[in-house]
């Protein structure tokens, strides 16, 4: 059997970019996918024959520039659209909010409804924009092990500088300021209409079981609008679907001669005295390699993976109070033809949509997380496949797929399955026929995709997207435990590159750039 | 009125913060003049007859994070400090009920009859949360530098601190950073499993704040809680003979034999500015008083909006103070009453009637309280923390007859369609009938109700909002930017302006340490 | 004079299934409170006819307020295996194990036995509760652990005649049961679980019985046991045997790693003279890393005995126009000991050795002072002032007689 410098496990976006970088630096590599193909998350696929979408996530919020630098991607292979209008709020009287690339045709925009609002935003940008450039630095970084930093740590942090010098230490204050605010709170500083509190407000708790009243929803607001240069609700598409990402990641990878193995499980990882050995599948075959980077979430890598009796009881307990409590459920309807919107051109509907008219809905849905029920009046945001990406549909058929927040993975007193499903997506049905009157009409069939289903489906714990919950205590040093932030694990030879690590979730690849310069230096 | 009229220091309100700078600034030989604008001195930690024979702490109720060298240097026990032990948290249940007390035993055997398990992690709790509240104690007792523009004796201060959190140990900096972070029902959930442990427990993240135990943030408000020492042994409540407003009177005597002037029913209306610097202040009766210094101790709010002029200060200070939070949650209830509660979980007198008494039967009746709140209403089945002061203290009622104060969760500041009587005596209502969910003979009992609304302790304490820690104890608001960046280490953008209440570092509470670091500060001990 | 005993009172604290007799023979009216219950310190007046009861003839302890957990299902095994520093493994049906746990720093977390009741059924014993860490680390494995204290009332009956009345009250003979060793057996219809273990160091067995027949076993035993010299011994006495047997004490000896809130405060097996119960070939336990690391370093501490020699000790009290006082019972309190007027180590607890005629303690001493024969400084408090006097590392047990181990031949 041959022996491989590296097994890669999993082949979502953070794993593919470690193995296609690992590859690079000439370790031999393996990747190993449970699934029947690569992508994880980043899948594109045909969920009715003749008609495709994003399984998970519509649009792209940022990609790491430095990752499409180092395996020299460039804007021919992976293309990217940009709609001019990124999105778009929709408000209950028709009155809706256009977010543009260009900052003062959003101010424009919300004119109609504040000139107040409007005067504010553009100096709203730049605040957003100069706290995001912080975190862009911080983000390269391989967090400190604190508190016991150690002067080379100290010394690797030093690209902060820049911004400081930039924007001097007052920018960091008001980083400090904003990341444990909550988004009620930013919004009350800055806003003064429903619709655009609301709409600002759903980035902040966007794939997160918190509500718009919680602290730190500021800072996922933030980790969203990562070079995103001011512009806010930044949605970008990759034209061909976010699997197209992921292949060409694999593309790149066996370039480097990296192996992929699909339809292949991985049951346990191999020890021997805290030293990874290689792993073993599902079928009780062994694949011995000196390195092991797990990309799948904590849990299932130390849990199901390393297993229980391999941990040390500390580690154990941090490990299992990782918090990830999936929020979100998705919603594809294929739709007769398009549907026309309460007063939005056709032309214009080439973007993302949002369903939250006041940040009291939004709060107001967050409840069902802590109640364990689903969302009377859920937060939606959704968009058409199909226009985005024409070769979407066989037909004249279109397709809505849609985001439902909250959607608790634990629910109280009932089980997820065909029932929740079915009211939950009489919730949704209900809810956008406000805004798109006769959408009852244009269904002809819908896939669900409960938290529930997103565990079993894509092998992410609770259903959470992020592998973890974007909150401070998840965050940065914290990501996934405070001994592990540095993408090493107790265990020799075995490392983390998925989003459960610094610096989250997102098709970006940070994680993966951070975690393979960690392996490389050992 | 004052004899004279130039002085030192003029401090503003006679809170317990405002009397702390006070008697420091008179010990150090100030010339110290204190304006109080209600006819009792302490602001919100006061004793009051309402009605005749009973005696109500009409705010605060229980005395636990007063700094022991407060207490020692102002020689409080001398002029009238006494701090008597509350026994006994009592959380009654549908049938049964949780009762922590002093004696870690039978603790252990309480929490046993519900979980083995949490009695055993109780245990292991209280003295790792100690030791936080020991890590976190050097960071309280900095002045807080100045975050944009540090001095010498900031850096100097912020090493100190960086070597101190560097040597915490990795555990403690875990859960330090948990405890800044969480909420405290996720937090404790990382410990326990019997939810009315939890939820009582909890209940100290809640307490002042806006939030629920299950709002991120809260976990740091039961840390603010688990810092308090009497007698130097941590975390052990108190309460003041005579009500709260005792402590206050200890510390206007000991201002008083330092020599300080104290006035009562001296409302200042404005602080007198000359070319950036305060000379002075006018009252509302149009007096006025020369000193070299004025030192508010009003929260901030009133501190910079109310008593100055928007055009003497920045503007980016300004917004920083119009943006600082202060939104009230809370409400009090005091009850005198013609006899004694009798729970239904468990009856007749007992050492459970000589503590606490938690309303908090599980997270759910504090989530569902804390909505209300968050829609614009009063809780309908508030969460309560309830004291029976009469029982510690038999002269604070006549003879057989008992007083019963009910610290109430949530009441909005920002109540929709406003406060009225109307609505005030619901409040009221809905108090008493929660309560009598579990000792039904409560309604008998009532021979007095005092109500007060977030609007009442704002229109009567001058507490904005009704926030009872002048200030949301939130991260964004604590440290150097408690109440805004630049200024939190008592100084203010006004030359010879100080302030000292709980809308500064490190926050509200009876803890005299907002008071006593000011005038430190002021008289450069503390740098 | 007798006066009647007709106390009534009400406690919070939790009774014995035995305090209906205990309560009526302790003539003292001294408890102490034991796990939340009330414990006698000693029966008589003074306790040295207890303790020579322990030591000559055989004394009833009631130790019911020990922890116990029963631990059962197909994964047991390796579970213990991984939990404790012994080996499991070769524990066979009906033997005993005196172990320590550690935590994940090879901290020592509390000491117990572990005891093979059947294939994949073990009980454990422990001074502090355990149940939480127990359970935290069986998750995932096949078993199931019950807090057993309450369910299960148990006896120490300790001393040269032990044995003696065991075998007039078991159906069973006790002949050929070996030390750490139990059997089942019936003592008048009551089943009842014994194992040839204690806490004195002596010829003792421990009783481990179902609360309902409590009563039942402790009137025979005390009927039987009369013409053996059986003796309800308290607390007082089992400190000083303890103490003479070298066997630590939680939270006297030494605290447990889950309490210990600094890291001073912990002990790791080594430091506690528990070395022999590591089992460093064994594949994984918790706490092994750790623990070869600081083997592999040395510990930094041991637990030691000492010996107070007499001479010194007697002039000092000479000086005070005193004969030597010495404690009559067993004493905790922190003690310094001295190397060359520079602190060394702490004794925490000692006594008078009434058998031996030797005033002994136990304690901590750094490593490079931890030689057998070892002339420290001991620190007495003569008529309020405080001196030093000469003591002796020595080997632990001070008392240990061949009866302890032994079977009649
Ligand atoms: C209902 C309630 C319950 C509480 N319970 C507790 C508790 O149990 N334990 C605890 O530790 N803390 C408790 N607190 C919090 C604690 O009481 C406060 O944080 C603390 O007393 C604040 O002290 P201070 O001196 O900073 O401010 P204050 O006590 O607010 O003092 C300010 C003073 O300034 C006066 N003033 C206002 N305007 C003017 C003016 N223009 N001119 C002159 N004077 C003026 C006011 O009358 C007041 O006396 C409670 C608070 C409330 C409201």
């Amino acid at each position: 059997m041959k022996h491989y410098d590296v097994i890669v496990i999993g082949s979502g976006i953070n794993s593919l970019s470690s193995a296609a970088l690992l590859g690079k630096a000439g370790k031999s590599v393996l990747v190993l996918e449970a699934r029947n193909n690569i992508g994880g998350m980043a899948s594109t696929i045909e969920f009715l024959p003749g008609y495709k979408c994003n399984i998970i996530n519509d649009t792209i919020k940022w990609i790491n520039p430095k990752l499409l630098q180092e395996l020299h991607i460039t804007s021919a292979d992976l293309q990217i659209i940009k709609p001019e209008i990124t999105h778009i709020a929709l408000g209950e009287n028709s009155k809706h909010i256009y977010f543009h690339r260009d900052v003062k045709k959003t101010a424009n925009s919300i004119k109609n409804l504040s000139e107040k609002d409007a005067n504010n935003w553009e100096d709203f940008t730049l605040y957003i924009k100069k706290s995001t450039e912080f975190l862009e630095r911080l983000y390269q970084n391989t967090p400190p092990k604190l508190p016991n930093i150690n002067v080379l740590e100290a010394l690797s942090m030093k690209n902060m500088l820049n911004p400081i010098i930039k924007h001097g230490t007052r920018g960091i204050v008001d980083l400090l300021r904003t990341t444990p605010m909550m988004m009620l709170e930013m919004m009350d500083e800055w806003f003064e209409n429903d619709l655009l509190r609301g709409t600002l407000s759903s980035i902040g708790v966007h794939h997160s079981s918190l509500g718009p009243f919680s602290a730190s929803t500021g800072y996922n607001f933030l980790h969203q609008h990562l070079y995103s240069n001011g512009i806010i609700h930044h949605n970008t598409f990759i034209k061909g679907g976010t699997f197209k990402f992921a292949k060409l990641l694999k593309t790149i990878a066996e370039s480097y001669n990296v192996e992929f193995k699909i339809n292949t499980k991985v049951k346990s990882i191999k020890l021997d005295n805290e030293f990874c050995k290689g792993v073993i599948l599902e079928n009780n075959d062994e694949i011995n390699s000196s390195i092991i980077v797990s990309g799948v979430d904590p849990k299932n890598t130390f849990i199901n993976l390393v297993g229980i009796p391999n941990l040390n009881p500390n580690f154990h307990t941090q490990v299992r109070n990782i918090k990830y409590r999936g929020s979100i459920a998705r919603m594809h309807f294929l739709l007769k033809k398009l549907p026309k919107i309460h007063n939005i051109p056709i032309a214009n509907m080439d973007t993302m949509f949002s369903i939250c008219p006041n940040i009291e809905y939004l709060e107001r849905a967050s409840d069902s997380m802590k109640y364990g029920c689903l969302a009377d009046e859920p937060s939606i945001s959704f968009c058409f496949p199909t226009i985005i990406n024409p070769d979407f549909s066989s037909d004249e058929k279109h397709i809505l797929s849609s985001t439902i927040q909250y959607a608790p993975y634990y629910l109280r007193n009932q089980q997820w399955g065909s029932e929740t499903n079915e009211v939950l997506k009489q919730t949704v049905i209900k809810t956008l026929e406000n805004y798109i009157p006769g959408f009852n009409k244009l269904i002809e069939s819908c896939t669900i995709y409960s938290p529930k289903d997103l565990e079993k489906e894509f092998g992410i714990s609770e259903g959470n997207l992020n592998h973890g919950e974007m909150t401070l205590d998840q965050f940065m040093f914290m990501r996934p435990t405070i001994n592990t932030a540095q993408y090493k694990t107790p265990f020799n030879n075995l490392y983390l590159c998925g989003p459960g690590t610094h610096p989250g979730g997102g098709l970006h690849g940070t994680n993966a750039l951070n975690s393979v310069k960690e392996i490389l230096k050992n | 009125m004052s004899k004279i009229n130039k002085y030192d220091a003029i401090v503003i309100g006679g809170g317990h913060n405002g009397l702390t700078a006070a008697a420091y600034l008179a010990r150090a030989g100030k010339e110290v003049l204190v304006l109080e604008r209600r006819h009792v001195l302490g602001g919100a930690a006061v004793t009051e007859e309402i009605f005749p024979g009973f005696k109500f702490s009409v705010c605060s109720y229980v005395v636990s994070l007063m700094k022991a060298n407060v207490m020692r240097e102002l020689m409080l026990p001398h002029f009238g400090l006494e701090l008597l032990p509350l026994e006994s948290t009592f959380t009654p249940l549908e049938n049964d009920y949780l009762m922590r007390t002093a004696d870690a035993d039978q603790t252990y055997r309480e929490i046993a009859r519900h979980s083995t398990r949490d009695a055993e992690t109780y245990m292991r709790f209280g003295p790792r949360m100690g030791q936080i509240g020991m890590a976190v104690r050097p960071i309280l007792e900095t002045i807080a530098p100045n975050a944009i523009r540090p001095s010498l004796s900031d850096l100097s201060n912020l090493k100190n601190l960086l070597n101190h959190v560097k040597n915490l140990s990795s555990e403690q900096f875990e859960y330090l950073t948990k405890l800044m972070t969480m909420s405290s029902a996720d937090f404790l959930d990382e410990w326990f499993e019997f939810e009315p442990l939890k939820a009582t427990m909890s209940a100290s993240g809640i307490i002042g704040t806006f939030m629920g135990p299950r709002s991120p943030g809260s976990a740091y408000v039961m840390l603010h809680h688990y810092m308090g020492d009497i007698d130097g042994a941590f975390r052990a409540w108190g309460f003041q003979r005579g009500g709260t407003g005792g402590v206050s009177m200890a510390i206007a005597r000991s201002a008083e034999h330092f020599g300080a002037t104290i006035m009562t029913e001296s409302s200042v209306e404005k602080v007198i500015v000359k070319n950036g610097k305060s000379v002075g202040v006018a009252l509302e009766n149009g007096d006025e008083y020369k000193s070299d210094m004025v030192i508010s101790g009003l929260d901030p709010k009133l501190s910079f909006l109310k008593l100055l002029e928007e055009k003497d200060l920045p503007s980016d200070f300004v917004q920083s103070i119009k943006n600082f939070r202060i939104r009230g949650s809370s409400g009090k209830v005091n009850l005198a009453l013609d006899g004694l509660p009798n729970f239904t979980c468990l009856p007749g007198e007992g050492h459970h009637l000589r503590g606490a008494i938690s309303i908090s039967p599980s997270y759910d009746h504090l989530e569902k309280a804390y909505d209300d709140a968050k829609y614009g209403n009063f809780s309908k089945k508030p969460f309560m923390d309830i004291i029976l002061p009469s029982m510690l203290d038999p002269e604070m009622a006549p003879p057989g007859k008992h007083v019963m104060s009910c610290f109430v969760q949530y009441a909005p500041y920002n109540l929709k369609g406003g406060w009225n009587d109307s609505k005030r005596e619901a409040f009221g209502d809905a108090v008493v009938n929660t309560l009598a969910h579990y000792a039904p003979n409560i309604k008998d009992l009532i021979l007095h109700r005092q109500v007060l609304t977030p609007a009442d302790l704002e229109s009567t304490f001058g507490l904005t909002e009704g926030n009872i820690f002048h200030g949301e104890l939130t991260i964004q608001q604590l440290f150097s930017l408690r109440p805004a960046v630049k200024w939190a280490d008592y100084t203010t953008p006004i030359k010879n302006y100080f302030q000292c209440g709980s809308g500064t570092h490190p926050g509200g509470g009876i803890t005299g340490s907002p008071g006593e670091m000011a005038a430190k500060k002021i008289l450069g001990i503390l740098k | 004079m007798i006066y009647k005993n007709n106390f009534h009172a009400e406690t919070q604290l939790k009774l014995s299934p035995f305090f209906e007799r205990t309560s009526k023979l302790n003539e003292s009216q001294e408890w102490r409170r034991w796990s939340g219950y009330l414990s006698a310190t000693n029966y008589e007046l003074s306790h040295e006819n207890e303790y020579f009861a322990i030591r000559t003839k055989a004394a009833l302890l009631d130790i019911s307020p020990l922890y116990k957990y029963i631990i059962e299902g197909p994964d047991t095994q390796k579970y213990l295996h991984r939990l404790v520093t012994r080996n499991i493994n070769i524990c066979k049906i009906g033997q005993v194990m005196y172990t320590p746990w550690c935590d994940e720093d090879g901290k020592v977390i509390d000491d117990g036995t572990v005891q093979r009741l059947s294939e994949n059924t073990f009980r454990i014993t422990s001074a502090e509760p355990n149940l939480e860490w127990l359970q935290y680390n069986a998750m995932g494995l096949n078993l199931k652990i019950k807090d057993d204290s309450k369910n299960t009332a148990a006896l120490a009956l300790q001393g040269p005649n032990s044995r003696k009345i065991l075998n007039t009250v078991a159906k069973d003979s006790l002949d050929q049961l070996k030390f750490f060793w139990m059997i089942n057996t019936n003592i008048k219809d009551c089943p009842v679980s014994i194992s040839r273990t204690g806490y004195t160091g002596d010829l003792g067995y421990e009783i481990w019985i179902d609360p309902k027949d409590a009563l039942t076993v402790w009137d025979i035993l005390l009927e039987k046991g009369k013409s053996y010299g059986i003796t309800p011994t308290g607390l007082h006495a089992l400190d000083i045997s303890r103490i003479e047997a070298g066997l630590i004490l939680l939270d006297v000896d030494y605290i447990s790693s889950r309490h210990a809130i600094i890291e001073s405060r912990k002990s790791s097996p080594y430091e506690l003279g528990l070395g022999w119960a590591v089992k460093m070939n064994k594949k994984n336990f918790i706490g092994k890393k750790a623990l070869e690391k600081e083997l592999a370093r040395g510990p930094e501490w041991e637990f030691i005995g000492i010996e107070i020699e007499w001479d010194q000790l007697e002039k000092l009290y000479r000086e005070a126009g005193l004969a030597p006082g010495l404690p009559s019972t067993a004493w905790r309190t922190s003690t310094p000991l001295y190397y060359n007027n520079q602190q060394v180590g702490y004794a925490t607890s000692g006594a008078w050795s009434p058998i031996l005629k030797k005033y002994i303690a136990l304690g901590h001493l750094k490593s490079n002072f931890a030689m057998n024969g070892t002339i420290l400084d001991f620190e007495v408090k003569i008529e309020h002032f405080r001196k030093l006097t000469k003591a002796k590392v020595v080997k632990t047990p001070f008392f240990d007689p061949k009866r302890k181990r032994s079977c009649p031949k």
